[in-house]
């Protein structure tokens, strides 16, 4: 897949070229080309001077950060405690099939990356389900959900 | 370098303030089990929490880790209660849990009346099922020989040491501190004829101009004379013939 060196570098140059940057970085590579780059966490080894290795390890620490490129949309099922015990398994399960694809899968359209989170603070409104990061559909039956993932392109 | 007295265990100890409780404790021949001490290493994370001990000061009884707890005058240690065995007998059976494929955590579990974990035990052929995910290996690596090449990746169940991008490292020079490192010996070094086998490398090794044994990589070579400046010749000889 190519990634622009130059949107790379253009996000680096955002930032003091110190080691408390990296983390803001690679979240704006996130966000941008909605996953972390091989490429990109070797040019801010190489500018920063921080030992590749240590880029990788904050890589595969945050849960916000993905080094396989994500969905155009994420949909998020909460199955912390109080989600699990409001049928988030089954949720998950039913939306899986919907969009043909594991948890931690993207669709091969690029449309959809399924993702299980822990509470996300919203119990009393259990079953949650967030889509990328802004829309909330709570206690909402399996059918609702469906319909209304449909909305997203 | 203040010159204190402690106890442990009901005797008089000499001691220097600021030393670790362990450290102090075994060089007067008290036994204490632990796996994430490295002496080298000055970073004490305290991960295994098997050097678990009983300490008293101003008359406050606790349990803490002997590897960085420092001393201090008065100190009061017991290495060998029931509180402790106790304790440290469910630190090492959800050790186990974790790796249950490692050896030295076997031999630990039986010093500990532990026939079997009663939790979850995460079975697979994954390496990580011997590593107790203590970080000495990347600590070495950063800290020691000053390289870098690994560092712990993932987080909880999943954390262990990889290379970056789980990609041959381009820095990694082949020493093995790492794996020598490892309490749980599960980094796996491979030394074959001339060709040494780490973190999905081969290095090619320099054999001793006497004996004739491979003996260390040349990348390592390269590295200690370009961070040193000592002369390459040095190492046509192994340390046992110089
Ligand atoms: S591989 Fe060994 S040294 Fe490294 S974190 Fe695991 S147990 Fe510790
Ligand atoms: S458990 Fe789902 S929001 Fe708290
Ligand atoms: S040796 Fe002290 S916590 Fe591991």
């Amino acid at each position: 897949m190519g990634i622009d060196i130059r949107k790379i570098d253009e996000i680096i140059e955002r930032y003091d070229k110190s080691e408390e940057s990296l983390l803001a970085i690679l979240q704006d590579f996130q966000h941008t080309f909605r996953y972390v780059p091989e490429e990109g966490m070797k040019r801010v080894s190489e500018v920063l001077g921080v030992p590749e290795s240590k880029i990788y390890g904050v890589g595969t620490f945050y849960k916000a950060l993905s080094l396989k490129p994500v969905g155009r949309h994420t949909c998020k099922v909460c199955t912390g405690t109080a989600c699990h015990l409001k049928g988030a398994h089954t949720l998950t399960d039913i939306i899986g099939k919907e969009l043909g694809v594991e948890p931690g899968g993207t669709t091969k359209d690029g449309r959809f990356t399924l993702q299980t989170v822990n509470c996300v603070g919203a119990c009393a409104l259990a079953p949650v389900v967030m889509v990328d990061d802004e829309d909330y559909y709570e206690g909402s039956s399996p059918q609702d959900v469906l319909k209304n993932l449909r909305k997203y392109k | 370098m203040e010159k204190i007295t402690i106890k442990i265990n009901g005797k008089d100890i000499e001691a220097v303030k600021d030393q670790s409780v362990l450290e102090v404790a075994r060089e007067n021949g008290f036994a204490i089990p632990a796996l994430c001490f490295h002496p080298e290493i000055e970073t004490r994370a305290g991960s295994c929490r098997v050097c678990l001990v009983e300490v008293s000061q101003n008359g406050r009884t606790r349990l803490v880790t002997s590897c960085n707890y420092p001393v201090r005058k008065g100190l009061e240690v017991r290495t060998d209660t029931d509180l402790v065995r106790r304790i440290r007998k469910g630190v090492v059976e959800l050790l186990l849990s974790r790796t249950p494929d490692s050896p030295v955590i076997q031999k630990l579990a039986r010093e500990n009346g532990i026939e079997k974990s009663r939790f979850f035990v995460d079975e697979g052929e994954h390496y990580r099922n011997r590593c107790i995910a203590c970080s000495l290996c990347t600590q070495v690596c950063e800290e020691v020989v000053g390289v870098s090449a690994i560092s712990m990746l993932d987080r909880g169940r999943d954390k262990a040491p990889g290379t970056p991008y789980l990609k041959p490292s381009q820095v990694c020079i082949g020493c093995g501190a790492c794996a020598y490192a490892c309490p749980t010996d599960a980094i796996s070094m491979i030394d074959e004829g001339e060709v040494r086998k780490i973190w999905g490398r081969e290095f090619k090794m320099v054999t001793c101009s006497v004996c004739g044994k491979p003996y260390i990589p040349e990348a390592q070579v390269d590295w200690i004379v370009k961070t040193t400046g000592k002369d390459r010749s040095f190492f046509d000889k192994c340390p046992d013939h110089r």
